[in-house]
């Protein structure tokens, strides 16, 4: 997978390519809108990161040329302005989706894995597997080593993304913006409490374990806590 | 660009001047007139007087007087009315008599004749520079015998009576204009010493600055029609030194929220470097470090919120919202976390629509239902209320707990302000919650109030209903 980057502001597009790079994907980083405009245009990237203040080229003039280029690359903005006006703007230009400044590395990882799973088949599965836990998408049901573990409506929908997931960290932002359609931050330890729950159900008498707390960033499912 | 209007000491003085020279002009045509008229009644009479003496003299007169007899007899009749001047002729248009140097007998011809000498039937004409004024009639004296028939035209000049009117219209114009001029200069003179409480009230005014912004003018000092301006202003320094000592105790409490972050993040790490430490210990730092970003970005989003809010760029996209949806979605969200603080959620009411942006409504709900839920103590339960009446939906969020004191009450939607001075920074976020709220409600028209009263906290919201 190749994504461009393109981010003026020197600290951040460094880590955010080192962040995306250690994540495994190639990233190739344009610290100008001109090189970032000849970039886009010109290389095969699966997935474009742009930051909308640019001093030369802004970001929505690439996003417009990409468009006027009949090009689908997935966009991603990066705004420091949380105003109504940017966002719509963005995504009438042609943009998928937008995070504002400063923003979690966590969640732009999340974003961007998001944008590059979208249209494929792996959404229509009916059945989801990670290691003994199966999840039965149409009848909403989850076991663990054949049993059957009961969640409410709400538990087996954060099952479910965590299991989509797998191997991703997942912000509590991003988590409950997904599940519970929570668009801000709480002051609250809403997600902690509902993870605790699940686990409590799918965990706690069950090896190996298979939600995991990485701290300062979120949840993350996978069969062992790699990194 | 506006023009500017005209300025009151002018507006004032033209129209009181406007109404001073009409009245002036007025009083002075009033006083020509009846002068006018009283000289023509004067005339009128001396004319009267000419004709009786003429009639008497006709009548006592001997069939065969000489020339020198009639002049005799005529001037003795006319003595003492040196102006007039007549002339008389027999029926048949033969003159008998004209006074010496009068040129009567051609007006005598053409004038009609009138029955009686008076204001209405009194002629004026000019001739050889001099202006008369006079009548003609016919007389037949009752004892002359064989019933003679008389005409008589009789005159006067009133060309001293002229010269007098036109030099007192004259003296009536240069008087008139005059008291007009005085009339309005001190009527100009009366409106400036009538604004001087505004210019005192706008030195006061001019004195105020911002770190003076306790002054107030004395309404009790100024006429009474100022008073209601002094008040309103008062009123608006009052509005202002509250915003104003808001804003100073927001740049303060930024900073000092800021500080605390910034000085665990300084300290750690200084600390973390001072010495060398296994890579658990660094990653312990770095994440310790994390948390106090993550909170501290929050915060800061939060505020540009708040920003946005006051300088009015919350633009809601308005969609009809379901309160009562809502509200369940929330009780759902954050049903765990109540369950797991041992609080129950019951939500009561009909059904409520607004208008509003969804993501904004909810983050506002979602604010003050958090915030009911931290403070309500373990086996308690939030009750939620939806209403509506007169086209205003409410939702009162009402929950147990110690009583906030009234002086907080009103405080508790201040930025960064909590009830309890001493309570811990991040365990309950950084005190913006219900001021977005309070943001959020007024983007959209509504009210938000908090009261409290025997163990109980509510929290109103008002907004505008639509149906559903």
């Amino acid at each position: 997978m190749k994504l461009l980057v393109v981010e003026d502001e020197v600290k951040t597009g460094d880590y955010v390519r080192q962040g995306l790079a250690e994540a495994g994907f190639v990233v190739d980083l344009a610290r100008t809108g001109l090189d970032g405009h000849h970039l886009a245009l010109t290389g095969a990237y699966d997935l474009i990161i742009l930051d909308v203040m640019l001093p030369d080229v802004d970001g929505w003039r690439i996003v417009q040329a990409l468009r006027e280029a009949k090009s689908s690359t997935p966009v991603l903005f990066l705004t420091a302005r949380d105003s109504v006006e940017d966002r719509v703007k963005g995504l009438e230009l042609g943009a998928d989706d937008y995070l504002v400044k400063p923003f979690a590395f966590s969640e732009l990882l999340a974003r961007v894995r998001t944008l590059l799973r979208r249209g494929t088949a792996s959404s229509f599965q009916d059945k989801l597997q990670v290691a003994d836990l199966v999840l039965d998408i149409p009848r909403r049901r989850a076991k663990r080593q054949d049993k059957r573990i009961t969640l409410t409506n709400k538990e087996f929908a954060l099952l479910e993304l965590l299991v989509r997931r797998q191997g991703e960290v997942l912000p509590r932002s991003l988590i409950a913006s997904q599940v519970w359609d929570m668009n801000f931050d709480s002051d609250t330890n809403v997600i902690d409490v509902a993870i605790r729950r699940l686990r409590a159900k799918i965990d706690d008498n069950f090896e190996p374990k298979l939600i995991h707390t990485v701290r300062g960033m979120g949840y993350m499912l996978d069969i062992e806590l790699r990194g | 660009m506006a023009r500017r209007p005209v300025s009151l000491a002018v507006r004032l003085t033209v129209s009181i001047g406007a109404v001073i020279t009409v009245v002036l002009l007025t009083f002075g045509w009033m006083i020509e007139r009846s002068i006018n008229k009283h000289f023509v009644q004067q005339d009128v009479d001396e004319l009267n007087a000419v004709v009786q003496s003429l009639q008497h003299t006709l009548a006592t007169l001997p069939q065969n007087a000489t020339p020198e007899d009639l002049q005799e007899r005529f001037a003795a009749a006319v003595s003492g009315h040196h102006n007039a001047q007549y002339y008389i002729s027999s029926g048949t248009g033969m003159q008998i008599y004209a006074s010496p140097g009068s040129d009567l007998d051609r007006f005598a011809k053409i004038s009609r004749p009138v029955q009686k000498i008076s204001i209405e039937t009194v002629g004026t004409w000019q001739d050889h520079g001099e202006t008369f004024r006079g009548a003609v009639l016919h007389t037949t004296p009752d004892s002359t015998p064989g019933l003679k028939k008389f005409t008589i035209a009789v005159a006067t000049g009133i060309n001293f009576h002229l010269h007098y009117l036109e030099s007192f219209r004259t003296y009536l114009r240069v008087i008139t204009t005059i008291a007009c001029l005085i009339a309005i200069l001190a009527t100009w003179l009366a409106v400036h010493q009538g604004h001087a409480p505004i210019r005192r009230i706008s030195r006061e005014i001019r004195q105020i600055r911002s770190d003076q912004l306790h002054i107030r003018l004395e309404p009790h000092t100024v006429p009474a029609e100022l008073v209601e301006l002094s008040i309103s202003f008062n009123d608006m320094i009052e509005r202002l030194e509250d915003v104003f000592r808001r804003l100073s105790g927001f740049s303060a409490d930024i900073a000092h929220e800021l500080r605390t972050p910034i000085t665990n993040l300084k300290t750690q790490t200084e600390v973390a470097l001072s010495q060398s430490r296994s890579i658990e210990q660094y990653r312990e730092v770095l994440y310790s470090s994390l948390e106090e970003y993550e909170r501290m970005a929050k915060m800061v989003g939060d505020m540009l919120f708040l920003a946005q809010a006051d300088n009015n760029l919350l633009k809601p996209e308005l969609v009809k919202i379901d309160l009562g949806a809502e509200m369940r979605n929330l009780f759902d969200y954050f049903g765990a976390w109540a369950e797991e603080r041992e609080v129950e959620l019951k939500l009561s009411g009909e059904q409520i629509c607004v208008q509003g942006d969804r993501l904004m409504i909810r983050r506002a709900l979602s604010n003050v239902l958090s915030n009911a839920i931290r403070y309500t103590p373990a086996g308690h339960t939030v009750n939620v209320t939806l209403e509506s009446s007169m086209k205003v939906a409410t939702i009162r969020v009402k929950n147990p707990g110690s009583v906030v004191p009234a002086e907080h009450l009103d405080r508790i939607f201040e930025r960064f302000y909590r009830t309890d001075a001493s309570r811990q920074r991040g365990v309950e976020g950084a005190g913006l919650g219900l001021a977005i709220a309070k943001s959020i409600v007024e983007a959209h028209s509504g009210k938000i109030h908090a009261s409290s009263a025997s163990e109980f906290t509510e929290l109103r919201i008002s907004l505008p209903a639509v149906g559903c």
